[in-house]
C-alpha cells in the first residue's frame, strides 16, 4: 500500500515549539495533510513518554493509533483517515572529537514503549532528558548509536538533516566529512540519512560513498501546521517492521516530498547579520569572508555538498527513487492573494480547499488542475501547476533564513488575473 | 629508564628517586603530583621493590583510579599488587585479612540511622550525634574531657538555642549539663555494641581497628580513645610487623588533608625507619571539618626525623595571570610553607571579576559565557557571530567548563539557569539537585515500565567489587565516563581536579569567606578553599559575585568577598553587569520556526 510518512516532528515539551504539539493535534493535521504515519517525537522526555503511553494504543504491528476517546470530530469529513504513530525521538550531541567540537543530531526509532524506556533509561545516566523534549547530550554520537542499537536490536538511528552547517554529520561548522570518521567501525549500522529542508536528493547523490543510503525527508515539525513539509512516500504493508525494512533495503521506499532545497534556511553562503546571499563560487572568490563586515559567513548546505561531491551536478544515480519537489499550500496561497502567509484570508481559501478536495497533498500532488481553477483562482491553478512542474524562482535560504519564493513575476501575475476577468 | 625520567623537571626527578628515608614532596596546584607519585612507584619497581611491598594511599577513589591507569600504563604489565587506594579501602583489606568474622559496612546514612534507632526518645538531633561518634572515633576530638566539648557547641544534645530550642530538648539539656561525659560515654557504648551486635563496622572503623588490631587503641573501652598517644613507633606488635614488613614504601597523595586515626595509622605501619613518602600542599588544606590537620604536614620534618623536603615549583596547569593572582592571595596565610610557583605556559588574559544584579542572573552569565564557547546549543541561540568569531579557532566541550562555589545551597540557582538553557550539566558530591531528584522520579518510572520483562537493572556498572567495597564509593564515582557535561561542585569536591573555563560563583563575604550561619570562622582554611578554586583553572577564571542573593531562606545584599581584595590589580578586569540582563539575553534568541 502506498502511503506517506513524517517520521521526524516534535512535541509541546521541546525548545520554541507550538503547546499545540498534543498527540490530539498532531493526529488532527496528520489528516489535513495526508499523512498515514508520524512520528511522535521527543520520547526521550518523560512527560511526553507518559502522556503518550497513556493516549496511544499499540496496534499489534510496532505502530500505535490515538485512543478513541481522545479523537475530535473537528476533521473535515475529505480528511478523514487513519493515522498510526510510530515512536521517535531526536538528540542533540555535543562534544569533542578529533580536537574538534561537534554537534549532531540523530533520530531514533522504536517499535515499542519498552524499546523507547530501556533507551530513556541509558540515555538518563548520561544526562538531563527533562530539559528539553530533543535533548542536549554531552555523548559521542557513536556512542549513542551503540546505546541505541544494545537497548533494542529493532531500534533505528538515523542522522537527522545531514548538512545543516551547525547541528549534523556532514555540518560546515562542526559535522565530519565521511559517516566513517564519525561513527567507524558502526558506519555499516547507518542506513538512512535525513536530507534536511536545505538539500534534496539529487544534491546527495553527488557523493557516491552515499549509494548505499537511503535518503529521508522529514518535516521536523515544531507546530502543527508545519507537519509533512518534507514527508516520505513507501509501498508497504503499515507496519514498523516493513518501514524499518524499507529505509534498510531500499525496496518499499518509493521516494521522498521535498521543499525546494532553495528554500531552506542554509541552502546558500552568506552573513544574515549584513544580508549577504552568497553562491558557493562567490563566496569562494570572497575567500569565505563577509564583503560587507569582512567576518567569515556561514557555508551553506550547496557549498558543503560541492567539497564533499566526487560526482558533477546533474548525476542521476539509476535505481533511486524519485521524489516531488513542493511548495506548502498556505504559502502557495499567500502568493497568490499577495498577503501574509499566517493571514486569516490565506487560512480561509485554505480551509475550504481542504473541505473540498480532502488533504494538503492530495491538492499538491493530485488534485486535476482544472478542479482548482473551479474552487479557487486561475492564479492557483497555474502556481500549483508551476509548482508540479518546477517552474518557480526561488532567492536562496542562507545563514538561518529560508528562501524567498517567488512563483509569479507582477506583470505575469496581471497577465493571469486578466484572463480571470475575460472568462 | 628513560621512560620513567621522560619529562620530568628537576625536583620531580628528585622526588622520584629519594627513596631512602622520609620525603616530604611539596606540591603546590598543577605541579604534576600524581606523575611525580607514578613514576616514584615505577622507578621503585626498576630498582627492584615488589610490587606488594609498595602502598600508595590516596585521598579519593577517583584519584587511586587515576593513578591504577597510570601505572599500569607505565609498568605495561598487570600491576594489581601495588596498593593504590584510599585509607578506607587499605583499611577493610587490613581489616578482612586478618578477621575471620563476615561484616558489613554501615555508610553514614546506615550509621545515623541506628544512633536515630538507639535514642529516639531522647530528643537527640542523630545526625550530629553521628557526627560526634565520628569524631572521637578518628581521635579528632578528645574524648574524655568535657571541658574541650562544650555542650552547646556542636554537642550530642540537639543545641541550636538561637532558632528556638524545643522543650522537650531544653529539658535534656538541662538535665544533662554537668553530666555531660557520662551521656556521651553511655550513647557511645550503646552504639558500639549496636554495631557489634550487627556484625556492623563503620567508616571510622576502617581505620579504628586496624589501629586496635594493631595494638594501639580499644574501641570498646572510651577512655582509650585519646588523641595524645606515646611513640607509637616503638609498638612490637606482631601483626604491625608483618605489615611494616610488607608496606616497605609508603606513598601518601593529599598529606595535608589526613585526619589524626589516618596519621596514627600511618605512623604504625611506617614504623621508625620511616620510609614514608607524603606528597602535598599545605595552601590546599580544606578538610579540617572532617578533623584533618594541616600541622600533621608543617610536622613531618619532626615527627620523621632526617626527612628531607623537594618542593615542586613548576606549574603545568595555569596561566601566570591565575597563578601569580592566586598566590598573591593565599600568602596571606601564616599557617604555610612558603613557595614561589612558576607558570611553565603563558601568562594569559586577565580574570574576569563579574558583579552580577543577583543570583539568577549570575547563572545566566556563566550560561551564556559557556555558550559563546561552544558555539551554540540549537538553532535558536545560534546566531551571537561576535563571539563565533572570537572563540573560532578554539575547540572546547562542556567538560572543559566548571562552576565551582562554596556551599551545595548555591547549586539550585545555577542549575536552574543550565536548566534553562538545556547544556548537559552534573552536580558532584551531595546535595539534592533539582537533576537527582528528577533523575530519580524519571528512572523509577521507567522501570515500572521494565519490569514485566526485564530482571532490575542495577544503577551502575560496579565491576567487580564487593558489597562492602562498593560502599565506600561516592557520588562523583557514578558519573559516566562517557558523558561530557559541566561540572557543578563545592571547592571541597573540585580539590584534584582542573578545568579549561572555571567560574567560581557567590564570592561574597558570607558565603566566601563562609560567615552564613557560622560563627567560629577559620579564615586561613576559607582562603586555601578559595585558593583550591581559583587553581582548577587552566586559560580562564570568571569569579562573580551578586548584588543580590536569596540564599538559607533569606534574601541578602552581599559585598563582594574581601579576598578579591588581595587580588593585585594587574591581574584583574571588572565588569559590573546592570541589572537588565535579561531582556539583552533574550534579544539574542531569533525567531521560531
Amino acid at each position: 500500500m502506498r502511503f506517506i510518512a513524517d517520521l521526524h516532528i516534535h512535541s509541546k515539551y521541546s525548545r520554541a515549539t507550538s503547546k499545540d504539539m498534543s498527540p490530539e493535534s498532531i493526529w488532527r493535521w496528520a489528516q489535513l495533510k495526508g499523512i498515514t504515519v508520524i512520528g511522535t517525537g521527543d520520547f526521550t522526555h518523560p512527560k511526553w513518554f507518559k502522556e503518550l503511553n497513556e493516549k496511544l494504543g499499540s496496534s499489534g504491528n510496532g505502530l500505535f493509533k490515538l485512543k478513541d476517546e481522545f479523537k475530535s470530530d473537528n476533521v473535515p469529513a475529505s480528511c478523514k483517515a487513519d493515522v498510526s504513530f510510530l515512536l521517535s525521538a531526536e538528540i542533540s550531541c555535543i562534544y569533542g572529537k578529533n580536537g574538534k567540537t561537534r554537534k549532531i543530531h540523530s533520530i531514533i526509532f522504536v517499535p515499542d514503549f519498552t524499546d523507547a524506556a530501556k533507551i530513556n533509561l541509558a540515555l538518563s545516566k548520561i544526562g538531563n532528558l527533562t530539559a528539553d523534549g530533543r535533548p542536549i547530550l554531552g555523548l559521542d554520537a557513536k556512542e549513542l548509536l551503540k546505546i541505541t542499537m544494545d537497548a533494542s536490536p529493532d531500534a533505528m538511528l538515523v542522522p537527522a538533516h545531514a548538512w545543516t552547517p551547525h547541528f549534523s554529520v556532514f555540518g560546515a561548522a562542526s559535522g565530519f566529512d565521511s559517516l566513517e570518521e564519525c561513527y567507524e567501525e558502526l558506519t555499516p549500522y547507518i542506513y538512512a540519512i535525513e536530507t534536511g529542508l536545505s538539500s534534496d536528493p539529487a544534491m546527495n547523490r553527488r557523493l557516491s560513498a552515499l549509494d548505499r543510503i537511503t535518503l529521508i525527508s522529514n518535516s521536523d515539525a515544531h507546530s502543527p501546521a508545519k507537519i509533512g513539509r518534507e514527508s516520505n512516500i513507501f509501498d508497504t504493508e503499515i507496519s514498523y517492521k516493513a518501514m524499518i525494512d524499507a529505509l534498510k533495503t531500499g525496496k518499499g521506499f518509493t521516494g521522498t516530498i521535498e521543499f525546494f532545497p532553495e528554500e531552506g534556511k542554509y541552502h546558500y553562503d552568506g552573513h544574515r547579520l549584513c544580508e549577504v546571499s552568497l553562491s558557493p563560487k562567490e563566496t569562494i572568490k570572497h575567500n569565505g569572508l563577509c564583503p560587507v563586515c569582512g567576518k567569515k559567513v556561514t557555508i551553506g548546505v550547496m557549498h558543503r555538498v560541492e567539497k564533499l561531491a566526487d560526482r558533477e551536478e546533474g548525476f542521476k544515480l539509476k535505481g533511486a527513487p524519485s521524489f516531488h519537489s513542493i511548495i506548502p499550500l498556505p504559502e502557495i496561497i499567500a502568493e497568490t492573494l499577495k498577503v501574509g502567509v499566517n493571514s486569516k484570508a490565506v487560512d480561509n481559501v485554505y480551509q475550504s480547499m481542504l473541505y473540498k478536495f480532502g488533504n494538503e497533498f492530495k491538492i499538491l500532488m493530485d488534485v486535476p488542475l482544472n478542479d482548482i481553477e473551479k474552487a479557487g483562482s486561475p492564479l492557483l491553478r497555474e502556481a500549483i501547476s508551476r509548482m508540479r512542474e518546477g517552474r518557480v524562482h526561488i532567492a536562496p535560504g542562507y545563514d538561518g533564513e529560508y528562501g524567498k519564493i517567488k512563483i509569479f513575476e507582477a506583470v505575469e501575475r496581471k497577465e493571469i488575473k486578466g484572463q480571470e476577468t475575460l472568462f | 629508564m628513560t621512560q620513567i625520567f621522560h619529562d620530568l623537571n628537576e625536583s620531580q626527578r628528585q622526588a622520584v628517586t629519594t627513596t631512602e628515608g622520609p620525603v616530604l614532596v611539596v606540591a603546590g596546584p598543577g605541579t604534576g603530583k600524581t606523575l611525580t607519585i607514578v613514576r616514584r612507584i615505577a622507578y621503585l619497581i626498576q630498582q627492584g621493590a615488589k610490587q606488594e611491598n609498595i602502598l600508595a594511599v590516596t585521598f579519593t577513589n577517583r584519584a587511586a583510579r587515576e593513578m591504577k591507569g597510570r601505572v599500569n600504563a607505565l609498568l605495561g604489565s598487570g600491576a594489581d599488587k601495588i596498593f593504590i587506594g584510599t585509607f578506607h579501602l587499605l583499611g577493610l583489606k587490613i581489616i578482612r585479612d586478618n578477621l575471620t568474622d563476615e561484616f558489613i559496612l554501615y555508610n553514614r546514612d546506615e550509621q545515623t540511622k541506628l544512633v536515630k534507632a538507639l535514642f529516639k526518645d531522647s530528643g537527640m538531633n542523630a545526625r550530629q550525634a553521628a557526627d560526634r561518634i565520628s569524631r572521637i572515633k578518628s581521635f579528632t576530638e578528645d574524648s574524655y574531657d568535657p571541658s574541650e566539648s562544650p555542650l552547646v557547641e556542636g554537642g550530642i544534645i540537639n543545641p541550636p538555642l538561637k532558632k528556638g530550642l524545643g522543650s522537650r530538648c531544653r529539658e535534656a539539656l538541662q538535665r544533662e549539663a554537668g553530666g555531660f561525659s557520662e551521656q556521651i560515654k553511655r550513647v557511645y557504648g550503646l552504639y558500639q555494641s549496636a554495631l557489634a551486635k550487627n556484625s556492623a563496622f563503620d567508616f571510622d572503623d576502617l581505620i579504628l581497628k586496624p589501629i586496635e588490631m594493631f595494638g594501639n587503641a580499644d574501641s570498646c573501652h572510651f577512655e582509650t580513645l585519646k588523641r595524645v598517644q606515646g611513640d607509637i613507633a616503638d609498638n612490637d606488635n606482631a601483626l604491625l610487623k608483618k605489615y611494616r614488613e610488607r608496606f616497605k614504601y609508603i606513598i601518601v597523595d593529599e598529606y595535608q588533608d589526613i585526619n589524626p586515626a589516618q596519621y596514627r595509622l600511618l605512623r604504625l605501619l611506617a614504623g621508625s625507619d620511616g620510609r614514608i613518602c607524603a606528597v602535598g600542599d599545605p595552601d590546599q588544606a580544606i578538610y579540617s571539618f572532617r578533623g584533618a590537620d594541616v600541622e600533621h604536614f608543617l610536622n613531618f620534618t619532626k615527627d620523621f626525623g632526617g626527612a628531607r623536603t623537594i618542593t615542586l615549583t613548576d606549574n603545568y596547569r595555569s596561566t601566570g595571570v591565575i597563578l601569580n593572582a592566586s598566590g598573591a592571595m593565599i600568602k596571606n596565610n601564616l599557617k604555610r610553607i612558603d613557595k614561589e610557583l612558576r607558570p611553565a605556559g603563558e601568562s594569559g588574559s586577565p580574570l574576569n571579576i563579574i558583579s552580577a544584579p543577583d543570583d539568577k542572573a549570575e547563572g545566566r552569565i556563566i550560561v551564556s559565557e559557556i555558550e559563546k564557547r561552544i558555539g551554540g546549543t540549537s538553532h535558536f541561540k545560534l546566531i551571537n557571530k561576535k563571539a563565533a568569531d572570537e572563540f573560532s579557532g578554539q575547540s572546547y566541550r562542556f567538560s572543559d567548563f566548571a562552576v565551582i562555589f562554596r556551599t551545595n545551597a548555591q547549586a539550585r540557582a545555577i542549575e536552574e539557569a543550565f536548566i534553562e538553557s538545556g547544556i548537559p550539566y552534573q552536580v558532584i558530591g551531595k546535595g539534592n539537585s533539582i537533576q537527582k531528584k528528577e533523575l530519580e522520579e524519571t528512572v523509577s518510572y521507567l522501570r515500572s515500565i521494565l519490569k514485566p520483562e526485564n530482571p532490575p537493572i542495577p544503577p551502575f556498572a560496579k565491576g567487580g567489587l564487593t558489597a562492602n567495597e562498593e560502599k565506600l564509593l561516592t557520588a562523583a564515582d557514578f558519573y559516566d565516563p562517557k558523558a561530557e557535561a559541566v561540572t557543578l561542585m563545592t571547592m571541597h569536591t573540585a580539590k584534584g581536579l582542573e578545568f579549561k573555563v572555571v567560574f567560581i560563583a557567590g564570592v561574597e563575604d558570607g558565603l566566601i569567606p563562609f560567615t552564613l550561619n557560622k560563627e567560629d570562622v577559620d579564615i586561613e582554611e576559607e582562603r586555601r578553599l578559595f585558593y583550591v578554586g581559583m587553581t582548577r583553572a587552566k586559560d580562564e577564571l570568571f569569579l562573580i559575585h551578586a548584588r543580590n542573593r536569596f540564599i538559607y531562606g533569606q534574601r541578602l545584599s552581599p559585598s563582594p568577598s574581601t579576598f578579591l581584595g588581595e587580588l593585585p590589580d594587574q591581574f584583574v578586569q571588572n565588569r559590573v553587569i546592570a541589572d537588565k540582563i535579561r531582556s539583552r539575553e533574550k534579544d539574542r534568541q531569533i525567531g521560531l520556526f
